[in-house]
């Protein structure tokens, strides 16, 4: 055991470690890919649903696939307290989300700020979903989340300017990060198998 | 301060070192039972890379000495053992960080 002892280190890689499932990816690429397919069926409005879905499916997910192989911990409470900070941020956030997408799909009676919002909706909407992933990733001090913000923001940003309908940027980055959450579901499984010894048993 | 003072300071300081926290395996697992609130032993395991026989029983001399506690409960209708630092065993560590410190502090270029 040549490990160097640095409390900090250990403190981050039992927190990361958690979410290197990719589960939080496939939860956050369900609703996306739904929201794409509800505005081609004409039906934004139900996103929500797919929002509650996605939630279920994480802590879902979480019991049955992280905990059996990575064990259970809780972590102190100033850090749920950061993650309870982020998850009203990511809330408020996705409320704003809603009203503006909402707003896009009915276009009447809107103030004059809004409307120029909604006017440029693809980089009104680029910089919510990126501000969305800029919290979950302070929130889940995952990295790869800063990365999703900046592909959100460099493909709605060039979608403001390249006409093609919302729902293909949508499924587009959804895709994208499903595929990502796969791969590191597929290997998170390869890597931790399913314990065999337990101090319960 | 004479050179024989300065050497029985460390000698003090070497000789406040805790050696049950100490030996390599349980120092990581104090470690990893300080930063968190609570684990089980998969996660220990899963963080230290330690074996689970080696676990238990280096868990065992930690309880003894009253730095861990156990705890069992049920989640989800199964039993779950939950390992955690204790009071005592905070200030332990604190403590071992604090003597370690100063012994490599005091120690000559």
């Amino acid at each position: 055991m040549n490990q160097k002892i640095n409390l900090k280190e250990i403190e981050r890689k039992a927190y990361t470690s958690y979410h290197q499932d990719g589960v939080i990816d496939i939860a956050i690429a369900i609703p996306i890919i739904a929201f794409a397919i509800l505005i081609v069926l004409d039906r934004p409005g139900l996103v929500g649903v797919w929002g509650v879905t996605a939630v279920m499916f994480y802590a879902g997910a979480k019991k049955a696939l992280t905990v059996p192989r990575i064990g259970y911990v809780k972590f102190p409470q100033q850090r749920t307290e950061r993650i309870n900070a982020g998850m009203i941020g990511l809330a408020i956030l996705s409320l704003a989300l809603g009203i503006v997408a909402f707003m896009q799909t009915t276009e009447s009676g809107t103030p004059s700020w809004l409307a120029v919002l909604i006017e440029n909706y693809m980089l009104t909407l680029g910089l919510l979903v990126s501000a969305l992933f800029l919290i979950a990733g302070y929130t889940f001090r995952t990295k790869r989340m800063y990365a999703y913000a900046l592909l959100t923001l460099v493909m709605f940003v060039a979608g403001h300017f390249i006409y093609f309908p919302l729902y293909y940027y949508l499924t587009a980055l959804g895709i994208l990060i499903l595929a990502c959450g796969l791969f590191m579901m597929i290997r998170f499984v390869r890597k931790y198998p399913k314990a065999t010894e337990t101090a319960d048993a | 301060m004479t050179p024989s003072k300065t050497n029985d300071d460390e000698l003090n300081a070497i000789q406040n070192i805790n050696k049950i926290i100490h030996e390599p395996a349980r120092l990581l697992l104090m470690a990893h039972l300080f930063v968190v609130e609570s684990a089980d032993f998969l996660f220990l395991q899963r963080q230290t890379g330690l074996t689970w026989g080696n676990m238990s029983s280096h868990l065992r001399k930690l309880e003894n000495a009253g730095y861990v506690a156990v705890e069992k409960e049920f989640i989800d209708k199964k039993p779950h053992t939950t390992l955690k630092l204790t009071d005592k065993g905070r200030r332990a560590f604190k403590e071992y960080r604090k003597n370690m410190k100063q012994v490599f502090e005091d120690l000559p270029e």
